[in-house]
């Protein structure tokens, strides 16, 4: 059950805080995942002045779980929040099952932003959809944006494939342009078993032991997969992980008390817990990259290949023709 | 015998379903093998791919044919990124035949 601010008794209560951004994703995932001692959940919007497409789909993944518990749910404070209507537009309300009046004009979306979808059997769709909003115009092949265009279709369709397949949970996927940082901002949350969880169910024997970090860099492995014999072969995350490498991009994956992430301009992966022993049910996933940064993709994905060990050197057997 | 397959026809300009290739092909495909001197993919008009989708369909034949049926296969009108995903799902197909062939 769904609704907005009224009385009721013990509610818990979740304030929003101001900023839920790169630095302030984590602070913000631990705090929606605490334990729930209360039939009813009231999160309050009031202090909140910025989200990126990661905390939207990280709270409508939550909320949905909540509900899906046969917890009751409000949002408060909506009216004294300078980004209700950027919400809206970004159908959070909406995807939570809040039905409220929109005071606005919904424009043309294309270039800047993708609001809040659920992950439905429809990925090809879905990754077509959220590639063309992104780099409108790259759907045509030689197109200026043609490669953005295919860097997104394939991080977003590989990873919406892992959540239908693994997660056993409800997947939402999001994303934005920033035109004047020249930044795309793309991000994927379930509120299922998470990534260890689902080697754990899949009776995984190597995954006995192993805590959520450990668990997300297993998932980074190549030919890594929760089900022998899968259809992507256990590589969809591993070379989402080297294209955000090499793109230089900035990629968060939480999952459960585990967070991994790759930054720009640091080699490596980090592993660690996410903070005041949060764990999240479920798995995020969010990338950022410049635009410019997926020229050259047919490239790029060839090296990311290469590099994950997926190649065999010079023993290339398959016919092509124009 | 020769067997030419429209990719774009049957699954559309994006690929990214692994499940639907992977069903496709012991439908469509791999009854054909044995009869077809000449099996053609041909993904013009697709315009996107991912690996899900390419693996399902080309690792699965290299592994169940054997990387004889390289012989027969023929992959045509695709783009550079199409290109790379088979490539790298050939290579996939044929390293798991030769996991087997060791164990």
């Amino acid at each position: 059950m769904v609704g907005f601010a009224g009385a009721t008794t013990n509610p818990m209560k979740i304030s929003v805080p101001v900023h839920i951004n790169a630095t302030r994703l984590l602070p913000f995932l631990t705090l929606i995942s605490q334990p729930i001692a209360s039939e009813e959940i009231v999160v309050d919007f009031t202090r909140l002045r910025r989200v990126t497409p990661a905390g939207l789909v990280a709270l409508s993944a939550t909320v949905i779980r909540w509900l899906k518990a046969h917890h009751r749910v409000r949002f408060q404070g909506l009216n004294g929040c300078p980004i209700a209507d950027y919400l809206r537009r970004m159908d959070l309300l909406k995807v939570c099952g809040f039905d409220s009046a929109e005071g606005f004009t919904r424009h043309d979306s294309r270039g800047r932003f993708v609001p809040v979808k659920l992950v439905d059997e429809h990925v090809p769709e879905m990754g077509h959809e959220i590639a063309t909003c992104l780099a409108p115009g790259g759907d045509e092949w030689g197109h200026p944006k043609a490669d953005l265009y295919d860097l997104v279709f394939y991080v977003m369709t590989e990873i919406a494939n892992n959540i239908r397949q693994h997660s056993l949970g409800l997947g939402y996927a999001s994303a934005q342009v920033t035109r004047a940082e020249g930044l795309v901002r793309v991000a994927l949350a379930d509120n299922g078993i998470g990534i260890l969880g689902s080697f754990i169910h899949a009776r995984q024997p190597w995954s006995k032991g192993m805590n959520d970090p450990q668990g997300i860099l297993k998932a980074l492995e190549p030919k890594v997969s929760c089900k022998g014999g899968e259809p992507n072969e256990g590589v969809g995350l591993t070379l989402v992980s080297a294209l955000a490498r090499l793109t230089k991009s900035w990629l968060m994956i939480v999952s459960g008390s585990g967070v991994v992430q790759i930054l720009p301009q640091v080699t490596g992966t980090q592993a660690f817990q996410l903070p005041d022993g949060g764990i999240y049910p479920g798995t995020i996933i969010a990338m950022t990259c410049r635009q410019e940064a997926a020229n050259g993709f047919s490239k790029l994905l060839h090296t990311a290949k290469d590099e994950a060990g997926l190649l065999r050197r010079g023993t290339i057997k398959a016919r092509f023709e124009p | 015998m020769k067997l030419d397959i429209s990719i774009a026809t049957d699954f559309g300009t994006h690929l990214a379903d692994g499940a639907a290739a992977a069903e496709y092909r012991m439908g469509r495909i791999d009854p054909y093998v044995d009869i077809c001197g000449c099996i053609v993919l041909d993904f013009q008009g697709v315009r996107s791919a991912n690996s899900s989708f390419v693996n399902a369909l080309v690792s699965g034949l290299i592994e169940q044919h054997g990387e004889l049926i390289l012989k027969i296969l023929v992959f045509k009108g695709c783009n550079p990124v199409i290109q790379v995903l088979i490539e790298a799902a050939v290579d996939l197909g044929l390293s798991k035949i030769d996991g087997r062939t060791i164990a």
